[in-house]
């Protein structure tokens, strides 16, 4: 299945568009995203590991606006929004 | 009584005028504004703006759960708070964040302000990307954001 992710502050330099769509296995969880995302970036900027790391760092929030936990299961088709570190004020 | 909201400063500007004209209150004897803005150095690299980036609907919860906890915690009396945060290019001694406060006695005010801004550098998910001198930008370094 297909998910979306919304990008943010420093994620915003992945891609031109700012959202993108990860194609995944059913029942992925957070961490299984992550690693999703971390071979998108390898083909799409190889070797580049201020990216890597942003998404290493990044917590990612579902569509009620909450952080979810590492083992957060994806079984539908959703937005999710990747959270790299913040620092506003 | 509290307001927020997040600010896109190429359509609207935030104001001190309406800040002063929601914190007004008859119940409260203290008030108190804090102002963010952009400075001109930061790291040794001359600074000539900022791009703020807010996710909007995270940034609106977390201020409305900042105002809660305060109030709780600090046991405030008659509190009113109005927060408004930039989102987009700010520059040079643009304003970056609006607190402004109200209360029945001073002591509290100060509490209550400071209560709120620290809580939004530690985890309320806006980012800030640098512009320089040199026409360089670097998104700047956070605090990693945890799940509950």
């Amino acid at each position: 299945m297909k998910i979306k992710i919304e990008l943010f502050g420093a994620a915003r330099d992945f891609a031109n568009d700012n959202i993108l769509e990860l194609k995944i296995e059913n029942q992925t969880n957070i961490k299984g995203i992550r690693e999703n995302l971390l071979q998108w970036l390898q083909k799409k900027h190889p070797n580049n590991s201020t990216y890597s790391n942003i998404v290493k760092n990044s917590a990612f929030c579902d569509e009620n606006n909450e952080i979810v936990h590492d083992d957060y299961l994806v079984s539908k088709e959703q937005k999710l929004c990747i959270i790299p570190p913040i620092g506003g004020g | 009584m509290f307001h927020c909201d997040v600010v896109d400063v190429t359509k609207n500007k935030i104001t001190l005028e309406k800040a002063q004209a929601f914190i007004e209150s008859h119940k409260c004897g203290a008030s108190l504004f804090f102002i963010g803005t952009v400075r001109d150095n930061n790291n040794d690299k001359t600074v000539t703006g900022i791009t703020y980036d807010s996710h909007d609907g995270m940034v609106k919860k977390s201020f409305e759960e900042i105002f809660d906890e305060a109030n709780k915690t600090l046991q405030l009396q008659h509190p009113v708070a109005f927060v408004e945060h930039a989102k987009g290019y700010v520059p040079l001694g643009g304003i970056s964040v609006v607190i402004a406060v109200a209360c029945k006695h001073r002591a509290q005010v100060y509490e209550f302000s400071r209560y709120i801004i620290e809580e939004i550098k530690k985890r309320t998910p806006i980012w800030k990307k640098e512009h320089y001198i040199n026409e360089e930008t670097s998104w700047l370094d956070g605090k990693k954001i945890e799940a509950k």
